[in-house]
């Protein structure tokens, strides 16, 4: 484990650890949270960039619009967050509580969970589900990106080797919209066999904006666009939840491990997209919006 | 490699390899409460508090908490002056074997610290990450309510006061 690990380096701020980052003196990575047993078993790098300490990369904060996520601020401190409301803050709170234990969640990060990503990563989903963007810094040169295509590329391929992810961006959404976040485990603390979020916008009653993210039950996160694009634009009936959730379970590549199989994953796949379109709509349409 | 760090209220600066893990580095110290469990992060028998939050010191790297304070039984009481929730333990039998009994301690300090008044649904939210093998489930988070109730007793607060650390 981390057998030619010879220094540690510890930055205040973003520009330092970007600048450690590319200082191109052997192979370097950075560590956050450091749950990831496959940085801890990898026995080429040389030194850590320790970013865990960097106070501007820790917090949650509200405009008008947006939820802003520090990339180092731990799932932990989302989960118990009294800032975080609304039908946006819910579900990542929610997809943030189901992560681990509390002694993990002390240590994992929002921006972590996307950048070791991980069949059995929760957030993820939830970022996806709610359209969030990424802002990934170079020092001070920054883009901001949507966190699907950070995903799709995965971020060690994504980054500059000196470009670190410092924010998520996530719309708060407001009245009119429901979320709901589920997940499948053999145990509270193992990991997931299906992790899921929902998102639907209504507009007049109708769907105008469907979102349907999983992981778990594939080798990596991604959307069910079939059955969003089926429910757009229409009332949501008990048989149009039930056809999307059989056409969310046809477009997945659904993976197989020593804690289920294909069969059983699917089956309760398809009863748990159904329940969750049924809650985000029932959440839609509270007076008041989701609280 | 050096590592500074505080320990149970001491400043300490100790020589350790850089692929160290956190518990290897406390219990080559001396501060042998914390206990190797699973060796994952799933078990829970390693928790420490890392700047008040606790943490699986098995997972953790010894060089990400430099600069860090961290609490480990030890420095909660000893068997002359328990803390409370040490006492409160004792008292309800919270104990068999043991071996889980440091980390849970150490999942319960943060909760009574950062909530003073939890309910029985936020202690198994707090110790939801320390496994104990003699399943022992119950009796620990009574240890935790009456450990609440007491020391809220001795510092005169009301039941329905909410405050911060």
């Amino acid at each position: 484990m981390l057998k030619k690990l010879t220094r540690f380096y510890h930055p205040k701020t973003i520009e330092e650890a970007c600048q450690f980052l590319g200082n191109g003196e052997g192979r370097t990575a950075v560590i956050a949270g450091g749950t990831s047993a496959a940085l801890r078993a990898d026995s080429s790098l040389e030194a850590l960039v320790d970013i865990s300490h960097i106070s501007e990369l820790n917090y949650i904060n509200k405009d008008a619009a947006f939820y802003r996520i520090g990339a180092c601020t731990r799932v932990q401190d989302i989960y118990k967050s009294p800032d975080l409301k609304g039908p946006a803050g819910k579900l990542l709170q929610a997809a943030a509580g189901k992560i681990g234990s509390t002694l993990l969640r002390n240590a994992i990060t929002a921006g972590g969970n996307l950048a070791g990503l991980f069949p059995w990563s929760d957030l993820p989903v939830a970022y996806m589900a709610l359209d969030a963007e990424v802002v990934c810094r170079r020092g001070r040169p920054k883009r901001t990106v949507p966190v699907m295509s950070l995903i799709e590329t995965r971020a060690p391929q994504f980054l500059a080797a000196n470009e670190i992810i410092a924010e998520i961006i996530v719309p708060a959404y407001g009245p009119g919209t429901g979320t709901a976040f589920a997940k499948l485990a053999k145990t509270a603390n193992d990991y997931a066999l299906i992790s899921l979020a929902v998102r639907l916008t209504l507009k007049d009653g109708a769907v105008n904006q469907a979102r349907i993210a999983v992981n778990a039950i594939t080798a990596q996160p991604v959307r069910c666009l079939d059955a969003e694009k089926l429910l757009e634009g229409k009332v949501l009936t008990e048989e149009l939840t039930a056809e999307a959730a059989n056409k969310a379970a046809d477009s997945l590549n659904i993976r197989k491990d020593i804690r289920a199989g294909e069969e059983y994953r699917r089956e309760v796949f398809v009863v748990m997209v159904r329940r969750a379109l049924n809650e985000a709509f029932e959440n839609a349409n509270r007076k008041g919006g989701q609280q | 490699m050096k590592l500074n760090t505080r320990i149970n209220g001491r400043d300490l600066c100790l020589e350790i390899k850089p692929n160290a893990t956190l518990l290897e580095t406390l219990r080559q110290a001396g501060f042998k409460s914390v206990k190797f469990g699973c060796g994952e992060g799933m078990c829970g028998a390693c928790a420490v508090l890392v700047d008040g939050k606790p943490r699986t010191s098995c997972i953790t790297l010894a060089g990400t908490v430099e600069g860090s304070e961290i609490l480990t039984v030890e420095g909660m009481g000893n068997p002359d002056q328990p803390h409370a929730l040490q006492q409160a333990f004792v008292d309800a039998g919270a104990t068999q074997c043991g071996y889980c009994n440091p980390g849970s301690l150490i999942a319960a300090k943060a909760l009574l610290d950062s909530n003073p008044n939890p309910t029985a649904e936020d202690v198994k939210d707090a110790l939801d990450g320390n496994l104990c093998r003699c399943s022992g489930y119950v009796k620990r988070i009574e240890a935790v309510l009456s450990a609440a109730d007491s020391t809220a007793s001795t510092t005169g607060q009301k039941k329905s006061t909410r405050g911060k650390k």
